[in-house]
């Protein structure tokens, strides 16, 4: 909201620079977020008298005006249309310069010469209304310097008001602020003016029917209206609070609503059926249209002004488009009214139409200052429109609201601040804000909440204005001691901080994506789960419509963007949840891994240029899982063969612990890496975090050192190409003695010498007894019998040397 | 001859060995010290001349001292007859054998840090699901239907009532409903509002809070809990200043600002040259959400605090757009290795 200074003066005295009237109200809550300067010196401008207009021979959008500017008439051309000969405008000379900079020279315009400029307040720097010339009083003699005219430059305060403070949407809630942080009264502007009409009752009736949706509802007739521009001050004000100048009468509510923060509607009182104002719901399937020109559909939680005949306005929101002032209009009816907030608010949104009115209305507004404002805009109306008033207000009101009485305890702001604020000073704070304290004790005083302060319903509410108003700075800084809550235990994230540390440690990156993708990169990876999939029923667009059930796609997506980006290797994982919708419709949430390699990650500089092969891809990234499941403790780690949608076929499995499949690892499939011109093979995997984490802070199981040497022996073995390492070892392991401590491939051969179809693969057994040391007889003859189990089991060929 | 000088002599010995770079230089030490008019005979020599008691205790150290030469000697030659010219080429500038490092993510690292600096004040962490009730995210945290945060232009409703959750704050919640107090956790994890994404929003983003209730807890507590994040996350010549704010949850409501720790408050580009930038909101626990969760605001007070953890991110490491931290872009990333 746009303070101008010099309009807040008129409520409450102050002295202080805007600087520290700026820093004050910020550091109590009001925060200044900018100082601006609005007017100049207008050096060169001065006030023009329009003496002739007539049109433009080349152009139909210009005029040819002759202008008196004190000394000389001069010629203009003018793109504006919203003056008439006898009015009085800026006028820029050929030879001096705008506010913004801009030179103004002698210059032809479609064939006739212009000596200059008549200008609008944007040219002026004033505002960036730009709708049409900025208006002087006729009486303003001409040659006059503009800066005579306008008065000095105006220092505008930009204030952001929280949303619990619809108060402060008004220049009299900032000057009670101020009034409180300086010391000193607000002045309240007068509302004396003659009631010198007939009784309003005779002119117009209210009906209150929906008493919840409107609180109350106050009418005041007018007439004898005569609508004009409003005086320059009052232009001037509205423009430097961002709202446009339009006539008088509109001024006038648009004035009252940022000086107290009451919207006001002004109807034609000749437009209203029966002068019969009803407020009621709107009923099933009317629709109305609104100032705006927009047709709008209501549904009955929206609280309607209307009249016998037809709808208005939507009460608090926008008014109607055939009821308001027009050119015509001498008689008025004033209305001025509370709205139900909640209520206000959902008609807002279901119109979506948010005005300066709803926006006030939604926070709250005050209403036992309606009548107050009603009288305030009259008065002005009387003065500025020369309008006579109707005796007396229609004022329909039919549950006064209750105060509400709250009680502050000294000792508990005390131990809420953490300063020791003297009883005193609690009271003098409270009632610098206005608001009355209504009794007190030894232990605590008593406020009478006033309406205007909708937010204050609490202790905690009064105890949050002494803090903000004595200072937050007064507050001791005290050095924080640590606390060991009971029962609180965080192993869960410190297991994933660990894990987390373990796969940074194991070389790979890690990257995090959104929550939700494209249901089409879905689509591309796990087609047919679409069941599944949790879609946002309001995305902010078509690339974040749907929550991801997988870590996959954006794996390969990353991956596939890095490629683009030429980087060649790289180890990737992501942690994150995955949203799966079961067949009730129950949304579960799941803590994932995902693990993506491509290139040669695993390879140093010496060697990284040798293309990689998917067999080296794909146990790249079983070793990353074997690794990560070791030193998290896992040992129950095994695979199995699996498919899934998005991974080659025979070159998946499935990540198995314990029992339980936990997730899949493979090679991502030939057609989708294609898509993102992958020139390699890509392995990913994903799997359930939760087994990874379980175990993480769990001991070891220890085994002895083995106290005796071990003796190793190797076997070479012939084997048909299809038969499987695993397949070989598992007949290794069960058929040698429990002195077998370990067997690890050490070299797998095919090629020259060996069949076609087969490859020759060798074996390093290490035998350990933990009684005593081992012969050579005893390890020749557990190794005899390993080589039988492989020849009888299996049919492999030993090869001896 | 006395032990000092017996010591010296082996030490310049065994240091000219040391740096003899070839047999010929060495075989010169040899002759020098082992030779036989060299320094060590003369030793031996000049044994006799010594009084009666230290002549055998000297005898010992002299011969200790000739072996080790001579042993020192053959050593060396060793050394260099070895290295001779069959030596392999080598080229110590050739690039180290990497197993490649890592990278934690940006956003990881400040969760990571902000858990290990207020671990050592108490705070343990704790979790809640992203998809949330209305209860939890809003109702709970004492915010009327008709605050904006509920509009559905600003939060990602569910077909199920639920909402992707707005902040972490649902968390303290859930945590306040399970146990008593004391209650002192911090809650980072992943929020979502409807924001269009430009360089300083995205719909989807990270927050931490904090929530501490005991008995007289006081707004001087949350300043100095304050003071000491901003110190150890930032810098130790941080400070931290409070703005009244408003949030439905806490009252009062404090807006925090940390001390730029790229300028030391003189104004630069980091903090839009105002010497503050606004990093978290805070507050003391309002009474109606203990209310909500069945603890005594009469008992208890509490204070709770929050940040985005974007905003930290790209204020730390001087990030100008919050889009690079979602581009995964590997360039990127590894520089955090």
């Amino acid at each position: 909201m746009n303070v101008p200074l010099s309009w807040l003066k008129d409520y409450v005295d102050v002295d202080a620079p805007p600087e520290e009237l700026a820093r004050r109200l910020t550091f109590s809550g009001t925060e200044v977020a900018a100082i601006r300067t609005v007017g100049s010196s207008f050096d060169g401008i001065v006030v023009a008298e329009i003496v002739e207009t007539a049109p433009h021979p080349d152009a139909d959008d210009l005029l040819v005006c002759r202008v008196k500017d004190g000394r000389r008439v001069v010629r203009v051309v003018c793109g504006a249309r919203n003056f008439a000969v006898g009015d009085k405008a800026p006028f820029a000379p050929a030879g001096c310069r705008l506010p913004g900079g801009r030179a103004i020279g002698a210059t032809e315009i479609r064939g006739v010469e212009s000596e200059g400029m008549l200008c609008a307040e944007d040219e002026l720097g004033l505002s960036d209304d730009h709708s049409g010339l900025l208006l002087l009083p006729r009486e303003t003699p001409a040659g006059a310097p503009l800066a005579e005219a306008l008065g000095p430059p105006e220092t505008v305060l930009d204030v952001e008001v929280t949303w619990n403070r619809p108060d402060c949407l008004s220049i009299i809630g900032i000057a009670r602020e101020v009034a409180a942080l300086f010391g000193g009264k607000v002045k309240l502007p007068s509302v004396v003016f003659r009631e010198d009409g007939r009784p309003v009752e005779e002119l117009a009736k209210v009906t209150l029917e929906d008493a919840q949706g409107c609180l109350r509802y106050t009418a005041r007739v007018l007439w004898d209206v005569k609508q004009a521009p409003a005086p320059l001050w009052m232009r001037r004000r509205l423009s430097l609070c961002g709202a446009r100048a339009i006539n008088n009468i509109v001024d006038i509510t648009n004035y009252v609503l940022i000086e107290c923060g009451q919207p006001l509607h002004a109807f034609d009182y000749d437009l209203l059926a029966d002068h019969h104002i009803i407020v009621r719901r709107a009923r099933p399937g009317e629709t109305m249209a609104t100032l705006d020109g927009a047709p709008r559909c209501l549904t009955p939680d929206m609280t309607l002004i209307a009249d016998p005949r037809k709808a208005v306005a939507v009460g608090g929101v926008m008014g109607g488009a055939g009821s308001g002032i027009r050119p015509a209009t001498t008689r008025v009816l004033l209305e001025a009214a509370t709205f139900d907030p909640l209520r206000l608010h959902r008609a807002s949104l279901a119109l979506a139409l948010s005005t300066e009115s709803s926006y006030r209305y939604e926070r709250g507004v005050d209403v036992a200052r309606v009548e107050w404002c009603s009288r305030r805009a009259a008065a002005l109306m009387t003065e500025l429109a020369g309008a006579t008033a109707a005796r007396g207000v229609i004022d329909a009101y039919p549950n006064p609201q209750a105060e509400r009485a709250i009680r502050c305890r000294y000792g508990r702001v005390r131990a809420l601040y953490g300063v020791e604020t003297p009883d005193d000073r609690v009271v003098s704070i409270l009632e610098s804000l206005d608001l009355p304290v209504v009794s007190r004790d030894a232990e605590s005083c008593v406020v009478l909440a006033p309406s205007f302060r909708p937010d204050l319903e609490i202790e905690a509410d009064l105890i949050e204005e002494v803090v903000r108003v004595n200072g937050l700075d007064k507050a001791p800084t005290l050095t924080p001691s640590a606390l060991v809550a009971p029962d609180a235990s965080d192993a869960p994230a410190q297991a994933l901080i660990r894990c987390r540390s373990n796969l940074v440690g194991l070389g790979l990156t890690e990257i995090m994506n959104y929550s939700f993708l494209p249901a089409e990169l879905l689509d591309r990876f796990t087609p047919g789960e679409t069941a599944r999939r949790v879609a946002l029923p309001n995305p902010v667009s078509a690339d974040y419509a749907v929550m991801r059930d997988s870590l996959i796609p954006q794996m390969a997506d990353t991956l596939g963007r890095n490629r683009f980006r030429q980087v060649e290797h790289a180890a990737f994982f992501e942690t994150g949840r995955v949203f799966l919708r079961d067949d009730s419709g129950v949304i579960h949430e799941e803590e994932r891994l995902a693990l993506g390699l491509m290139g040669a990650p695993g390879r140093t500089a010496l060697d990284a240029r040798k293309p990689a092969q998917a067999q080296e891809s794909f146990l790249w990234l079983k070793g990353i899982l074997e690794q990560i499941a070791r030193v998290q403790r896992v040992n129950d780690l095994a695979f199995a063969p699996f498919e899934h949608p998005a991974l080659e076929l025979g070159r998946t499995v499935a990540v198995i612990v314990g029992e339980a499949p936990a997730g899949v690892a493979g090679l991502l499939r030939a057609s989708l890496g294609a898509e993102y011109r992958m020139n390699g093979p890509v392995a990913i995997a994903e799997m359930s975090l939760a087994p990874l984490l379980a175990r993480a802070f769990g001991a070891p199981e220890l085994k002895p050192v083995p106290a005796f040497p071990s003796v190793t022996r190797d076997v070479a073995l012939v084997a048909p190409a299809n038969l499987t390492n695993e397949a070989i070892a598992r007949v290794i392991r069960r058929h040698a003695p429990p002195e077998l401590t370990s067997v690890e491939l050490f070299d797998i051969f095919s090629g020259e010498g060996i069949r076609k179809g087969y490859r020759s693969l060798a074996y390093s057994l290490v035998y350990c007894s933990a009684e005593r040391t081992l012969t050579d007889e005893d390890a020749s003859r557990y190794h005899a019998v390993v080589k039988n189990a492989l020849t009888s089991e299996l049919g492999v060929e030993i090869r001896d040397k | 001859m006395t032990s000092a000088e017996i010591a010296r002599t082996r030490d310049e010995a065994l240091a000219e060995i040391r740096v003899a770079e070839t047999l010929r230089a060495l075989e010169a030490v040899r002759v020098k010290y082992l030779g036989r008019k060299g320094l060590l005979p003369q030793i031996m020599k000049g044994l006799k001349d010594l009084p009666e008691q230290n002549r055998a205790a000297a005898g010992l150290e002299a011969n200790e001292l000739k072996s080790r030469v001579g042993e020192a000697i053959e050593q060396r030659g060793a050394e260099l007859g070895a290295a001779g010219p069959a030596r392999e080429p080598f080229d110590p500038t050739l690039p180290g054998l990497w197993h490649r490092p890592g990278a934690m993510h940006l956003i990881s690292r400040v969760i990571e840090d902000v858990t290990r600096i207020c671990a050592r004040i108490g705070f343990t962490v704790a979790d809640g699901p992203d998809v949330e009730t209305k209860h939890n995210n809003f109702d709970a945290l004492n915010t009327p239907e008709r605050h904006p945060s509920l509009d559905p232009r600003d939060t990602f409703w569910l077909e199920t009532g639920e909402c992707l959750r707005t902040q972490t704050s649902p968390v303290q919640i859930r945590v306040m409903k399970s146990r008593p107090p004391p209650v002192r956790v911090i809650t980072p994890g992943r929020c979502y509002r409807r924001d269009t994404t430009d360089a300083t929003h995205g719909a989807n983003f990270h927050q931490i809070e904090g929530l501490y209730v005991d008995r007289g807890v006081s707004l001087a507590d949350l300043k100095g809990t304050m003071a000491y994040f901003a110190r150890e996350l930032m810098g130790p010549a941080v400070k931290v200043r409070f703005r009244p704010h408003f949030f439905p949850f806490t009252e009062p409501s404090v807006e925090c600002d940390f001390s730029c720790h790229v300028c030391g408050g003189a104004g630069c580009r980091v903090c839009k040259s105002s010497g503050w930038i606004e990093i978290a909101g805070a507050g003391m626990v309002d009474p109606r959400v203990f209310e909500f969760v069945g603890y005594d605001p009469e008992e208890f007070t509490g204070y709770a605090w929050g940040f985005g953890v974007e905003r930290v991110a790209m204020v730390k490491y001087g990030l100008g757009d919050i889009r690079v931290l979602y581009e995964n872009d590997l360039r990127f990333l590894e520089q955090f290795a």
